[in-house]
């Protein structure tokens, strides 16, 4: 399958944090949801793709081609939200629309003004009246309307509330449903993600902790509950991470099947997003 | 680059009510023979430029710039044609209304004196914005504020200490021979510092990380 983006062995270090061979490939048509907790490395991933930070060591291409050495190439057919609020407050959407249209070769006023519509954002109202949820859908509309092959996301959830983030969702669901295209989209909010992301890509301390197909991560990780004398059991290579809470073993296990097979436990547990990184950040090895 | 440029006018656009009202008094005050502030509307239009800045930097504006195409070189390119046509702009109707009040006051209009002095306006108004601009790229618009606060104590201290060692009256006949070269000169100079200066802030820019 065709990769929009390949990230390979990315390093970059500050004083007092590192990205470490962050490698991970997103194929065309697909949604990966881009997780990990606050401060993992997502948003500095996110600025060395977009050259947003540039002395970085590693490889990125997007659409085959060095996004160092092809960067305008590739900015015409990337949306982008970042994770802060980014429009001037003073401007309007009429504003965006004309500073966009001199900006983007194949932007497209009609449907800026149409999203526009169906968001209930007035065109002519300064952005600093806008709630942080029209804000959001703003830039996310923006980020749309010159017909990207890409789009590259950071945290476009945080902080909405649940109607807001629904919506928002909504917006990714149907882009994808119309256009041939891709999103690379950051979250620490992961039940957003668990419906609509084809791949996860799990970022823990600047390193990955894995990236794989959601449907196949969530069907073969698993959390095992059980006593403290079973636990003791079961054999350090069965299982990835263990948490003890106050009443029970929670054991995180890599294959559920096999785990199924060679251990009589009956409490296994389908596994969720955040219990994944809950269980990956702070459980025990 | 349009794109940036439309961006940046729509920042400041809630500051020509303000340039409005500022050629209106001056208009007036022209009128009623009283001070001549015609230096002051240049001058006023780098000012309403650098805090757009600001905006810029209160709404994290430039790390997104950087994600749009060309963003990194034509941010800071519209930034000194915003200001440079804004600044003409405004000078060629500062001029037109001195011709006007002129007219009106005493029916002769000096073009010469005019037109030199709006020339020694406009040429003030780029050197501010050479010198400033690159140090708001370096460093931001509040260590800049400092900067040209330092620059402008400088200049004094080091004119004045100058003033006492340079017979002055030597100068003054080495400006009267430029005199008449005068204006190509300073059309000259100020090209050129414009331009290293924008070649500075560029390279500022494209290295910056956010």
């Amino acid at each position: 399958m065709e990769n929009v983006l390949e990230v390979k062995d990315l390093c970059k270090k500050y004083d007092n944090f590192e990205l470490k061979n962050i490698t991970f490939n997103l194929p065309k048509g697909m949604i990966m949801g881009f997780i990990g907790e606050n401060g993992a490395g997502k948003t500095t991933t996110i600025k060395a793709i977009l050259n947003i930070i540039k002395s970085y060591n590693g490889e990125i291409k997007i659409f085959g081609l060095d996004n160092r050495k092809n960067d305008n190439k590739i900015k015409e057919e990337i949306g982008v939200v970042l994770d802060d609020m980014f429009f001037p407050e003073i401007l309007t959407p009429n504003d965006i629309n004309n500073t966009m249209k001199g900006i983007y070769k194949n932007w497209d006023t009609k449907m800026f003004y149409d999203y526009l519509k169906e968001f209930s954002l007035l065109p002519n109202k300064q952005i600093k009246t806008f709630s942080k949820g029209m804000r959001k859908k703003l830039e996310i509309i923006t980020a749309l309307s010159h017909h990207p092959k890409l789009l590259i996301l950071d945290e476009p959830t945080s902080g909405l509330d649940p109607v807001a983030r629904a919506e928002v969702i909504q917006i990714f669901q149907s882009i994808l449903e119309k256009d041939d295209c891709s999103i690379l989209l950051s979250s620490h909010i992961t039940t957003d993600l668990e419906h609509i992301a084809d791949y996860i890509t799990f970022i823990n301390n600047g390193k990955v902790v894995l990236s794989k197909n959601t449907n196949e991560l969530l069907d073969k990780y698993a959390i095992v509950k059980c006593t403290e004398k079973e636990f003791k059991n079961i054999n350090k290579k069965d299982y990835v991470k263990y948490k003890k809470t106050k009443y029970e073993y929670e054991v995180l296990v890599e294959n559920k099947k096999d785990f199924k097979a060679k251990y009589n436990i009956s409490v296994i547990d389908k596994i969720t997003l955040d219990d994944l990184m809950v269980l990956m950040i702070k459980g025990e090895e | 680059m349009i794109g940036f440029i439309k961006k940046d006018l729509a920042m400041i656009k809630s500051n020509f009510k303000l340039l409005g009202i500022l050629i209106i008094v001056y208009t007036i005050m022209g009128l009623m023979g009283k001070m001549d502030i015609s230096f002051i509307l240049p001058f006023m239009c780098v000012m309403i430029m650098i805090s757009s800045f600001s905006y810029d930097n209160y709404n994290k504006w430039d790390a997104y710039s950087i994600s749009l195409p060309n963003g990194r070189k034509n941010s800071v390119k519209s930034k000194y044609i915003t200001t440079i046509l804004l600044t003409l702009i405004v000078s060629i109707i500062t001029t037109l209304l001195s011709f006007a009040i002129s007219y009106v006051n005493n029916k002769t209009i000096n073009y010469e004196q005019i037109l030199v002095t709006m020339l020694g306006v406009i040429f003030g108004t780029l050197l501010v914005l050479t010198f400033m601009y690159p140090i708001i790229y370096k460093f931001g618009v509040e260590k800049a504020r400092i900067g040209i606060f330092l620059l402008v104590f400088g200049i004094v201290i080091i004119g004045s200490l100058l003033a006492n060692y340079i017979d002055l009256s030597n100068v003054l006949k080495f400006l009267s021979f430029l005199e008449d070269y005068l204006i190509i000169i300073l059309i000259m100079v100020a090209i050129i510092m414009v331009y290293v200066s924008y070649k500075i802030s560029e390279k500022i820019f494209i290295k910056k990380e956010f």
